[in-house]
C-alpha cells in the first residue's frame, strides 16, 4: 500500500505503522477504509479524550453517561430523558440545506436508537458576516434544511441560538440537539446478548452519499474545495426517517429485538465495529445482503453514510415477525450477518472475505494524542472611556445587530407546536415541553459565549455554562444535567489546543460546583479553512426538569404596575466584552482586560430562591440577564404593549453584562414576601421600576414603545434581505 | 349522548397523535386510531384527518393520501352528511380528494411558517357555530402549503354558498395585513356545499389545553358536540 493512499485516507504513516505491525500483514483497501473512518477525530476523540476524561459524567440521576447514542437521565416515576447534541458543521458549509437537514435526522435516530420518543430539537448555529451573500445563501440554506427534516418527521423545535461573527465566515457552524422521552425500564442499548443472533439491516437502501463524510469532518478546508467535497454530504429524507422512527419504537416495545445501532458517521463501519465493542463479541457481514440504491464495491458499502438506516440484533426466531411489522411501516429489511464469538469484524463480499480485523485495534488501540497546548498570556487592566456613548446611541448600535434582535425570521421556519405539548415555544429563556400525559415539564437551552473563551477559556466555559443555567432557571427549571457540542478550529495549533484543554477544564469545575453531569456530547475540530480558526465554540445543551408544569415562569411581562426587580452583580463595563465588542470600542482581542471570574455560590444561592419563590406563587414573570445587560433582558420581556419605566443609578449597569442576573416582575402585594426571602438569604436586589403600558423609559430617557417592538421584531428580517 | 369519533392516520401523518388526544379529551367518547391501509371505516359521528406530510407529501402536499385504500369510505362518511374534519396535510388531503373546492399552493413566502396565527368566522356552520361574530381565536399554524387558491368562479361559489369558515385576521379582528400566507380572500378554512366537511389550516388540536397559548381550539368540538 503506497504512502499516498495512505495519507489520503486521513492517517499519518505512524498511524498506519501501529496497524501493519500489528496485523504483520498488508491492509486490504476495506480494511484501510475502515481504519480511515475509524480513527478520524469525529469517531475516536484522539486529540480530546485525554482531556474528556476529566468531566464529571454521573450523580444519581444519570442512568447512561457519554458512550452510548445519547445520554440518559432518570426524572423520577420510571420517566427518563434522553438527549444528546451533534454538531453537522462541514456539510452545512458545502450544501447548507442538506447538510442541516441530515444533522437534525442523525441527532433524532440517536434518540429513538435508545427506544426513546424524540420530544423536542433545539439548534445552535453560527454564521459569518452578514454582509457577504455567501453568508445569506448559508443562512437560508441552513434554517431550510434544519426546519425541513424536522417539521416534517413532526419534533417540535423548542430553542436554540444564532450567532454571527466573521470568524465563521469561512466555516459556519450547526449543532442539533435532540431530546426523547423513555420508560427507564424499556432502554435499549447498542450491546448485542446473544452469540449467534442475526444482525439486520433496517431503513432505506445504501447509495453512494456521504463516503468519507467523517473523515472529511476531521479535516481543514481549504478554500474552493466546497465543490469537490460537495459529494460527501448525505442526503436526507425526512419521510423515511419518520417511517423508520416509527417502525423501531414498535419494533422496541413488542420486545422482538434484542439491541439497536443507528448508521450515522461511518455508515455500517462504525455501527458494526461498535456492537462488537460493546458486546465484547464478534461480527459477521455479508456486505452482498446489504439493501442497495445503485452497484457499489464493498470499500462504498463500507463508507456510505447514507441516512436513515439502523443495525439491530434478533435472535432468529423472531425474524418473520419482525419483517411482519416493518411490512407496515414500507421500510426495507435484511438480515445481513451474525454475531460471532471471534471478537473479530469480518465483512465478505463475493464469498471472498475483504475485512478481517480484531476488534481490538480498531476500538481499544485507536490512537490517543497529548498535543502540546499554550496558556493564554496574562492581560493587563485597561480602563475604557465610553463617554461618547449615549443611552440612544447605545441602544440604536444593538437594534442594528442581529446578534441581539429577535430571531423569529429563523423560528417561524420551525414547527414548534407539533405533538401539543409544547408550553415555551423559542425566542424565550429556555423551551419547555411537557411529558405527554404527565405533569412533568422538560426545559433545555444551547449556549455558548465564544467571545468570553476566546479572552480566557476556563472562566469564558465557566460563563457559558451558568448562563445556560439561568436560562433555565428563569423558566423554574430545575437544571439537571448538559451535552456538549466542542467545535473548534485546529488542535495542530497549540493555541487552539490550549482553548480546548482550558474550556473542558471549565467546563469540568463548574458542572462539578452545580452538579449537573455531563451525559453526551460530541467534538468538531479542525474549523478552520487555511490559516482563519473558528472563535472557540464548546457549546453546552442543558436540560432540567420542573414535576409541575404549573410552576413554569412565563419571560414575559404579564400585568400593567407589576414590580421590576434587578437580581445579580454588575461585570461593570471594563469587565463586559460583548459591550466593548458590540459598542465597537474595542476591536482586538488582546485589547480585553482578563474575565471576570462568576460568583457561583451566588448564583447557586440564587437559583434557589427564584425556585422557591416561583413554587410559592410569589413571582409574575422572570428572565435572565446575558448579552445586553439589563437593557436586552427588558426587551425580550415586552409583549401585548407592556413595556417598562426603569431608573438605574448609573446608564453603565443599564447594559453591562452581570453575574447572577435576573430581572423578576412581582405583584406589588407580594413584594414584602419576596424582599424578607432576599434579605433572609443575604441576597441584593434593587427594584428599579415597573411595568407600564406603552411605555419604554431608562432613567429618564423615553423611547416610543411601538417604534422599539418594530425595530426589535423586525430588523433581522431587513437586515438580512 | 354517545359521540364516536376517529383519526385516520397515513404514513407520514404527525398530529395524528395530537389529533386523537385532542377528540379524547374533548369528546369524552370513543376514539379510534384507523390506518390508512384498513378497509373499512367504522360508523363514527367524526372523522379527522390530520396534519402531517402524508407520504412524505411527495408528488403534491395529500395528493397521494387521497389514493388510500381507507378514502373511499371517508368519502361515503362525507356523503351519508356526517362529520368530516382535515386540519393542515389534512385540507390538503380533502382537497385532493375533491370533496373540498380549491388547492393549498405554496405559502407566499415561499417559506415554511409555524406560529400563532389569529383567525375570526366568516360563515356560520356546525364546526363554529359556537363562536361569535366578533369572536377572535388564536390559533398555531405550521405549514408550507397553506396559501388557498382557486379560480374567481369557485371563489364566487363559496362566498355566494356560505362556504368559507374560517378567515386570518389580525389580533384586533381587522383582515388587513392579517393574510399570513397568501390565501385569496384571507381564507383559513371552507366547507363543503353541505357544511359537514371542514378543511382548515391552522392546528385547533394545539390550542385547547391549559399550557397552550390559548384554547380556543375547544370552540370547534363544542360547535359539533353543541
Amino acid at each position: 500500500m503506497n504512502d499516498e493512499i495512505i495519507l489520503q485516507h486521513g492517517l499519518t504513516l505512524e498511524e498506519f505503522k501501529v496497524i501493519k505491525d500489528y496485523l504483520k500483514r498488508d491492509l486490504t483497501i476495506e480494511e484501510l477504509g475502515i481504519f480511515s473512518a475509524m480513527w478520524n477525530e469525529h469517531c475516536c476523540y484522539k486529540t480530546s479524550k485525554k482531556w474528556l476524561k476529566k468531566l464529571p459524567t454521573n450523580n444519581e440521576i444519570v442512568i447512561q453517561g457519554p458512550g452510548e447514542n445519547a445520554g440518559i437521565i432518570d426524572v423520577k416515576d420510571n420517566d427518563g430523558i434522553a438527549f444528546k447534541i451533534e454538531s453537522h458543521n462541514h456539510p452545512s458549509y458545502i450544501e447548507p440545506f442538506n447538510g442541516s437537514a441530515t444533522g437534525v435526522g442523525g441527532i433524532l435516530r440517536d434518540i429513538f436508537t435508545m427506544g426513546a420518543r424524540p420530544i423536542a430539537t433545539l439548534d445552535s448555529i453560527r454564521f459569518g458576516n452578514i454582509s457577504s451573500d455567501k453568508t445569506k445563501y448559508l443562512l437560508n440554506g441552513v434554517v431550510h434544511g434544519i426546519g425541513h427534516y424536522g417539521n416534517c418527521i413532526g419534533i417540535p423545535n423548542i430553542g436554540g441560538e444564532c450567532e454571527f461573527d466573521k470568524s465563521y465566515d469561512y466555516n459556519n457552524l450547526v449543532n442539533a440537539m435532540a431530546i426523547g422521552h423513555v420508560k427507564n425500564d424499556s432502554i435499549f442499548y447498542s450491546k448485542p446478548k446473544t452469540i449467534g443472533g442475526l444482525i439486520v439491516y433496517i431503513g432505506s437502501k445504501t447509495g453512494k452519499d456521504g463516503i468519507h463524510g467523517a473523515s472529511m469532518a476531521s479535516d481543514v478546508f481549504s478554500e474552493d474545495d466546497e465543490d469537490e467535497k460537495r459529494p460527501s454530504v448525505q442526503v436526507g429524507d425526512p419521510f423515511m426517517e419518520k417511517l423508520l422512527m416509527e417502525g423501531c419504537l414498535e419494533l422496541m416495545s413488542s420486545g422482538l429485538i434484542e439491541s439497536m445501532q443507528d448508521m450515522g458517521a461511518a455508515g455500517i463501519t462504525s455501527s458494526s465495529v461498535e456492537m462488537a465493542s460493546k458486546g465484547n463479541v464478534g461480527v459477521h457481514i455479508n456486505l452482498d445482503k446489504v439493501p442497495l440504491r445503485q452497484p457499489l464495491t464493498p470499500y462504498e458499502i463500507l463508507l456510505s453514510e447514507s441516512q436513515e438506516r439502523m443495525l439491530a440484533v434478533i435472535e432468529k426466531d423472531n425474524n418473520e415477525k419482525i419483517k411482519e411489522i416493518l411490512k407496515k411501516w414500507q421500510i426495507d429489511y435484511e438480515v445481513i450477518g451474525e454475531i460471532t464469538n471471534t471478537k473479530r469484524v469480518v465483512f465478505s463480499s463475493n464469498e471472498k472475505i475483504v475485512v478481517d480485523l480484531p476488534v481490538d485495534i480498531i476500538v481499544d488501540d485507536a490512537p490517543e494524542y497529548d498535543r502540546e497546548f499554550s496558556l493564554p498570556k496574562k492581560r493587563k487592566y485597561r480602563n475604557f472611556d465610553i463617554s461618547n456613548l449615549s443611552i440612544e446611541k447605545t441602544v440604536s448600535n444593538y437594534m442594528n445587530n442581529l446578534n441581539y434582535l429577535d430571531k423569529s425570521w429563523i423560528y417561524n421556519q420551525y414547527d414548534s407546536t407539533v405533538m401539543g405539548d409544547t408550553i415555551k415555544e423559542p425566542g424565550q429563556s429556555s423551551g419547555v415541553v411537557k411529558i405527554h400525559n404527565t405533569d412533568k415539564a422538560i426545559g433545555a437551552t444551547t449556549d455558548c459565549n465564544p467571545l468570553y473563551i476566546r479572552i480566557n477559556p476556563e472562566k469564558g466555559m465557566i460563563h457559558t455554562v451558568l448562563e445556560a443555567y439561568r436560562n433555565l432557571v428563569a423558566s423554574n427549571i430545575k437544571p439537571m444535567a448538559i451535552t456538549n457540542n466542542l467545535n473548534f478550529a485546529s488542535p495542530l495549533d497549540p493555541n487552539i489546543m490550549g482553548e480546548i484543554v482550558l474550556s473542558i477544564t471549565g467546563l469540568s469545575n463548574i458542572a462539578k460546583k452545580l452538579d449537573t453531569p455531563i451525559v453526551s456530547g460530541n467534538v468538531s475540530l479542525y474549523n478552520q479553512t487555511n490559516d482563519r480558526p473558528i472563535n472557540p465554540t464548546p457549546v453546552i445543551g442543558m436540560v432540567g426538569c420542573n414535576s409541575n408544569w404549573k410552576k413554569i415562569l412565563q419571560n414575559k411581562f404579564i400585568n400593567e404596575d407589576d414590580e421590576l426587580i434587578l437580581l445579580g452583580n454588575s461585570l461593570g463595563i471594563d469587565f463586559s466584552p460583548y459591550y466593548l465588542q458590540d459598542q465597537k470600542i474595542v476591536s482586538s482581542i488582546s485589547e480585553y482586560n482578563e474575565l471576570s471570574m462568576p460568583d457561583i455560590d451566588l448564583e447557586i444561592k440564587t437559583a434557589k430562591l427564584i425556585q422557591e419563590a416561583a413554587d410559592k406563587n410569589l413571582i409574575q414573570s422572570c428572565n435572565d440577564i446575558s448579552r445586553g445587560g439589563v437593557f436586552m433582558s427588558l426587551m425580550k420581556m415586552t409583549q401585548k404593549k407592556l413595556g417598562f419605566s426603569i431608573m438605574l443609578d448609573d446608564d453603565k449597569d443599564v447594559f453591562c453584562e452581570y453575574s447572577a442576573g435576573y430581572i423578576l416582575t412581582i405583584d406589588p402585594k407580594n413584594k414584602d414576601r419576596i424582599v424578607s426571602m432576599f434579605k433572609k438569604e443575604r441576597i441584593n436586589f434593587l427594584s428599579i421600576g415597573q411595568v407600564k403600558l406603552d411605555s419604554f423609559e431608562i432613567n429618564s430617557k423615553k423611547f416610543n414603545y411601538s417604534d422599539m417592538i418594530e425595530k426589535y421584531y423586525k430588523n433581522f428580517a431587513k437586515i438580512i434581505n | 349522548m354517545n359521540f364516536k369519533s376517529a383519526v385516520i392516520t397515513f404514513p407520514g401523518s404527525n398530529c395524528d397523535r395530537d389529533a386523537l388526544t385532542y377528540l379524547k379529551d374533548l369528546t369524552q367518547g370513543e376514539v379510534l386510531n384507523i390506518w390508512h391501509e384498513e378497509s373499512s371505516l367504522p360508523n363514527v359521528d367524526l372523522v379527522i384527518l390530520p396534519g402531517g406530510f402524508s407520504f412524505g407529501d411527495y408528488l403534491r402536499s395529500g395528493a397521494m393520501a387521497s389514493k388510500s385504500k381507507i378514502i373511499k369510505d371517508v368519502i361515503s362518511h362525507a356523503n351519508d352528511g356526517r362529520y368530516l374534519l382535515g386540519i393542515c396535510n389534512g385540507f390538503q388531503i380533502l382537497t385532493e380528494i375533491g370533496l373540498l373546492k380549491g388547492a393549498l399552493i405554496q405559502n407566499k413566502s415561499i417559506k415554511f411558517l409555524g406560529k400563532d396565527c389569529y383567525i375570526k368566522k366568516k360563515f356560520n356552520n356546525k364546526f363554529n357555530c359556537n363562536i361569535q361574530n366578533n369572536e377572535v381565536l388564536q390559533i398555531p399554524v405550521a405549514h408550507n402549503e397553506g396559501n388557498f387558491y382557486c379560480d374567481q368562479e369557485t371563489l364566487n361559489y363559496l362566498h355566494d354558498e356560505e362556504l368559507i369558515a374560517f378567515e386570518y385576521c389580525s389580533s384586533e379582528y381587522s383582515l388587513d395585513d392579517a393574510n399570513i400566507n397568501g390565501s385569496l380572500d384571507n381564507i383559513a378554512g371552507i366547507t363543503n356545499k353541505n357544511k359537514n366537511v371542514l378543511g382548515m389550516m391552522p392546528h385547533p388540536e394545539r390550542a385547547y389545553q391549559d399550557f397552550h397559548l390559548s384554547n380556543h381550539g375547544k370552540k370547534i368540538i363544542e360547535s359539533i358536540l353543541s
